[in-house]
Parts: structure tokens; sequence; C-alpha cells
């Protein structure tokens, strides 16, 4: 086991940060730790990396406790913090080379780790550039080289691409798969689930300071009674009672929005038939069709009761 | 990891603008603005000698002792010889400070009251109370003449000797100039912020990624702190061979002693930011804005504004002299000045080993602390 918490609580004051929190990861995975805002999963990584102070319970990496100078277990993780974490007053390659040298003393090891870096978050052509003269983006990418340049072998990612335009959030989550693919085990904290969605093996979803659900994307959507959401476009829904769209066997709700219907089904279930039965029924047109199929937020959405960015 | 450190924590601290504007530029400015603020005033303190007018006349031919007192009176008096009506004409137009005549006797004419009028009374007191020494001897006691009494009568005998407490010449002026040097040492106050906020987890977010490694954070902030007192030491040299070798102010010649000053001064005024950082629990902005207010009012209380301020405050409350560093500071260099022993100097640097010592144990106590209860 790489990581193993139990019953971790932290307060401040009368908030509960975390309440009894529990988290297992296994060496080689990619685990998402998804929940809203607030929800407890920076102050989670900031006990497990032994910066903050707990109330209760215990943290083991490695299978050895964690503490301030368990210099041999930090010298095989690295962050990403949430904000950029660099000095301004130093240059792209100067920002990397200080912080690999805090973990990497032999020189020549460095230069070769800091070019590595800089390869691969595409910083080449800025390895000059004072912090302050770059992007969002780059800005970023810098503060991911910053983080991993010293080839740990568990990366931990606190919303890495909050605030990071499309492309620059594609070249990131990208970056992340690479690196799992070359040994590291990554914790990637977000609260955006298309994310987690696209890149985790596994995904924890927080609310409230302690982990609602874990398991792979399909198990924790196999976890909620609905399963595909059928969205159609009717041309004459002044014909249409929601009533008896939601009296049909196995649908879960139906929600219209202007010429909009969206029916949830139970997991498992074709409900399609039936629906297009009733609205020819009903002499209702349908311009077009399309199914999805249910994502975590709805699974977040069964579980609280409320949405994932809510 | 230490040199490592230092290397790239002394690149940070000459990167940073603002910082350098700040520790360096801005008491060069000051020092600059000082010298030009002060240039008349030492040469508006040389004496300027009165000027009289005396009446040629009979009587004046008669008294020949007088001509020769007045002319040889310590170079006190310009004297022009001239009838009445010119003497008048002159003292008409306030180019002569009064108009001395005798009409038989000794007689003085001013248009106004100042000093220089009051030396010419002065002169003709004296003048007049030792003609009738004379006279009175001369009609009493005419033998004691053969006793060289007159010699007596006529000069001034100094029966105390004023001893120069050293070489250096007494300058108020150089004061201010130590003051701007103790609170340059204090702005250090702004490296040891600095350093700290680097360095806490809570403070920054470089401060926890710093945490976060597997690196001894002592270590890492001690080369901090002293990359930190090295460039407020390059600083304080540069300000000083500024101050000495341009602008002309002396600090005598022991120069060992005098970077001693400096490097303690620096060490005060580093570990003073470093603890105050570590102490207050707010942004970096209040902790910059109490720094300056507490610097400024030590500065101002050694001197700085006004040489009158260390004065009131050495006579009427002298302990907190001792509890200003930059009032220490101040001294240390005031005793290297003038003073020809050492005693002074070594409590005030006694002293400033004191505080920073004290700054340095409350800003360790602070920052040993492994984890926090909140980021």
């Amino acid at each position: 086991m790489l990581i193993n918490v139990k019953n971790l609580v932290k307060r401040y004051g009368d908030l509960i940060a975390l309440d009894h929190f529990n988290l297992e990861v296994q060496e080689g995975e990619i685990l998402g730790l998804l929940g809203p805002n607030g929800s407890g999963k920076t102050t989670a990584i900031n006990c497990i990396l032994s910066l903050l102070k707990y109330d209760k319970g215990t943290i083991e990496l490695y299978d050895q406790p964690m503490t301030p100078d368990a210099y041999d277990i930090k010298r095989n993780i690295g962050v990403v913090m949430q904000n950029v974490a660099i000095f301004d007053e130093l240059t792209v390659y100067e920002n990397i080379d200080y912080f690999c040298g805090l973990y990497i003393s032999d020189k020549h090891t460095r230069k070769k780790l800091v070019a590595e870096a800089i390869a691969f978050v595409g910083l080449g052509d800025f390895k000059k550039f004072s912090p302050k003269k770059l992007s969002g983006g780059l800005l970023r990418r810098l503060n991911i080289a910053c983080g991993i340049a010293h080839k740990p072998k568990l990366i931990i990612l606190d919303e890495p691409t909050v605030a990071v335009d499309p492309q620059s959030r594609n070249n990131i989550l990208e970056g992340i798969m690479e690196l799992n693919r070359q040994g590291a085990t990554i914790i990637y904290t977000t609260h955006y689930m298309e994310e987690v969605e696209q890149i985790c093996s596994r995904i924890a979803i927080m609310d409230k300071g302690k982990i609602i659900a874990m398991g792979t994307n399909e198990e924790l959507k196999q976890m909620i009674k609905s399963g595909e959401h059928i969205n159609l476009e009717l041309l004459n829904p002044e014909h249409l009672e929601l009533s008896e769209i939601t009296a049909l066997p196995h649908i879960i709700s139906a929600e219209l929005t202007d010429h909009q219907l969206v029916v949830k089904s139970g997991r498992g279930k074709n409900t399609l038939i039936a629906i297009l039965d009733y609205l020819k029924g009903r002499n209702i047109t349908i311009g077009k069709i399309y199914s999805e199929p249910p994502t975590l937020n709805d699974v977040f959405l069964e579980i609280t009761g409320k949405a994932l960015r809510d | 990891m230490f040199l490592f450190n230092y290397r790239y924590r002394l690149k940070c601290i000459f990167k940073d603008r603002q910082l350098m504007f700040w520790t360096f530029l801005f008491p060069i400015l000051l020092a600059t603005l000082f010298n030009l603020a002060f240039a008349n005033i030492t040469s508006s303190d040389n004496f300027i000698k009165v000027n009289v007018a005396v009446v040629q006349n009979e009587a004046l031919d008669q008294n020949p002792a007088f001509t020769q007192a007045i002319t040889g009176a310590d170079d006190l008096f310009v004297v022009q010889n001239t009838t009445r009506a010119e003497a008048d004409a002159l003292l008409q137009d306030n180019q002569i400070d009064g108009i001395i005549t005798f009409d038989p006797d000794l007689n003085m004419v001013v248009n106004q009251s100042g000093l220089n009028q009051t030396i010419i009374r002065g002169f003709l007191d004296d003048y007049v109370q030792s003609n009738a020494t004379i006279v009175t001897v001369v009609t009493e006691n005419p033998g004691s003449l053969e006793n060289g009494i007159l010699n007596g009568i006529s000069s001034r005998s100094e029966y105390l000797t004023a001893v120069s407490a050293s070489q250096s010449a007494p300058d108020p002026i150089v004061n201010y100039f130590y003051a701007l040097i103790a609170m340059t040492c204090l702005y250090g106050g702004f490296l040891g912020v600095k350093e700290v906020v680097a360095i806490q987890a809570d403070l920054s977010a470089v401060g926890a990624r710093i945490n976060l490694a597997p690196t001894n954070k002592l270590t890492v902030f001690i080369s901090s702190m002293l990359a930190a007192t090295s460039v407020q030491m390059l600083e304080l040299m540069i300000l000083l061979t500024f101050i000495s070798g341009v602008l002309g102010i002396s600090f005598g010649d022991q120069f060992g002693y005098i970077a001693l000053t400096c490097l303690l001064g620096s060490l005060t005024g580093v570990t003073f930011g470093a603890c105050l950082a570590a102490v207050i629990k707010k942004g970096e902005g209040i902790k910059i804005g109490i720094l300056i207010a507490s610097t400024m009012t030590m500065s101002f209380l050694a001197g700085m504004m006004s040489t009158d301020i260390k004065y009131l405050v050495m006579t009427k409350v002298p302990i907190l002299g001792y509890l200003n560093p930059a009032n220490l500071i101040t001294d240390s260099f005031y005793a290297l000045y003038y003073y020809n022993t050492h005693t002074q100097f070594f409590t005030d640097i006694l002293l400033l080993c004191g505080f920073t010592l004290l700054f340095s144990t409350i800003t360790y106590f602070v920052l040993r602390r492994q984890k926090y209860a909140s980021l």
C-alpha cells in the first residue's frame, strides 16, 4: 500500500474539515479526488503531506508513519500545488533548478532532470523568461515542472488546471497520463468531473470532509439508480403531459425546457421505444433524439442531493 | 544545500527591485538630500566681524591706548576712522553696526539692538573698567607698577584648559548621517521579512513547497538569513563609501570597528524583520507596514530628524536610548568618531548582540514548528 489513511479528523474551530476520512492508494494508479469546493480535498492532501496538524487518525506512506522529517518518504513525493508556487525573481530554468535542487544535490544529475522537466512541460522556448512574462497556462506548466522535476514516484496534483485555457488543460492532462505511464502513482484532486473521467483509474468522491463513494468510473455509475439520459427535441410540445411520461415504466424523471425533453431512465432499462410510442400517440413531432450515459455529477447528485458545482 | 540555497537567495534578493530600492537606493538618496540640506549650516556658523566707525577727533588722539586696544581686539572689529558726519551716514546706511566717539568720555551710538551692538558695548565696558583700574593703581600705589601689575590687568588668564576627547572636531551634522546608517541597518528588516515569508508554509506557496522537500528547514533558513545579511552588509559598505568618499562625512579611521558596527547593525535589522514576520500573524503588507513604522520611530528617537530628540531621550528617558537599536548603532559610530576610549562603543555593541540574540531566539521558536494549524 502506497498511502493508507485511517479515520482522519481535522477541525478548524467548530468546522469539521475532515470527518473520519479514509483513503487507500495503490502503486501505479491515478486516483482522482473529486468534490466541490470546500469538500476537504486540499485539507486531506495537506494532512497527508504532513503540512497540517490533524486532530485524530493515522497516515502511513510506504508503510511508514508520515512525519515532517520523514525525508526518505518525502524524497519520493512530488507536489503540484493549487497556487502557483514559484519565485518571481528567478527565471523559468532557475525556478525548476532550485526546487529540483531541494531533492537532488548532484549538479550533473540535476541539470539532466531539469532539462527533461522543461521538455516535458514544453517550456523549452521560455527557459530564460521571467515568470512575470508567462501566460496563465505557461505558469501552470512551470508549476508542474517545479513539482515533478526530481522524478518522484508519487505525484500529488492539487487542482492544477484551475484558470487554465482548454488547450493548456489538455496538455496538462496528457502530461499526467504520460507520467503515470512512466511509472508514477498519481493523486489528482479537482472539482472538474470531466477531468477525472478522462484520466483517473479510480475515483473518490468527497463531500463534507469524507469520501462518500469510491471506485472506477463505471463502478461509480453502477452505484446509482439512473441510467441513460434521453434527449428529445419536440416540435409541438404543447400536446405533452409530463406526468404521463414519468408514469411510463422505468422512467425516473422527465424535464421539459422550451422544446427540449430530457428523460432519465432506470439503469439498464431500455425506455426509448415506450417514449416514442407515447409521443406518436399524442401526435408530437420529434426533431432530434440522442442519448447520454450518466455522469459523475449524477452520481454526486443522487448521493448528496446536490450538484457537484452547486 | 546550504551554499545552493544561499546562492539562489542572493539572486532572489538582488532581483527584487522594490526591495533593492528601499534598502539600497533610498538611503543613498536620503544621504544626498541630507548633504544638500546641511551644506550651508557649518559655513553659516563662521563669525562675521563687527563693523564700527571711530570718530577721529582730538580726544581720540589723546587716547592712543584705545586705538591700540580696538585694532588688536582678537579681530573682533573692522574699524573705520571717520568724521562724525561720515560715521552718521554709514550708520544710516547700515554699513556699520555702531559709532564709537570720545567727547571727551567714551560713547557709543547705535540705531538698533542686536548681537553686534552687544559685542561693542561689552568691549567698551571692558576697556573703561580696565582703564579705571590702571588709573586707580597709578594714583594710589605707583610703586606696584614696578611689579608688573599692569600686565595682569591688561591680559586675561584662562584657568581652565579645554582638552578634546578625540582628534576629531565636534560636528553636530554627522549625527544625522549616523542615524541614517542606523535606519539603513534596520531596513535590513525588509530582507528578514522576505526570508521568513519565503520559508513559512502558512505565509507563501513557495514556503509550502520548501516544507515538503526532504531538507532541514532550519538549514535552509539560516542559509537564507546569511544571504540577507550579506546583501545588507554590502549595501551598507557602499553607503558608507558614498557618505565618506563622495559626501565627505567622517567616520574616523577605525575601520575594523566600523565594519563590526555595520555587521551587528545588519544582523540586528535582519533578525528584527524576521522576528516581526514570524510573530505577527497578518499579511505581508501589514508586516511591512509595522516594520516601516517601528524603524522610522526608532530612527526618529535616534536623532535622524532632529538631534534635539536624541538629546531629550538621553537626558529624560535614558533607558529608551538603550532599548532602541537605531540609537545604539548611531551611538556606536559617534563613540568611534569622538571618544578615544571604547567603553561606550563596546557597551552599544554588546547591547546590539543582545537584541540580535533575542530576535533570533524568538524567530527560532516560531519557525521550529514543523506542522501548521492552518494554511
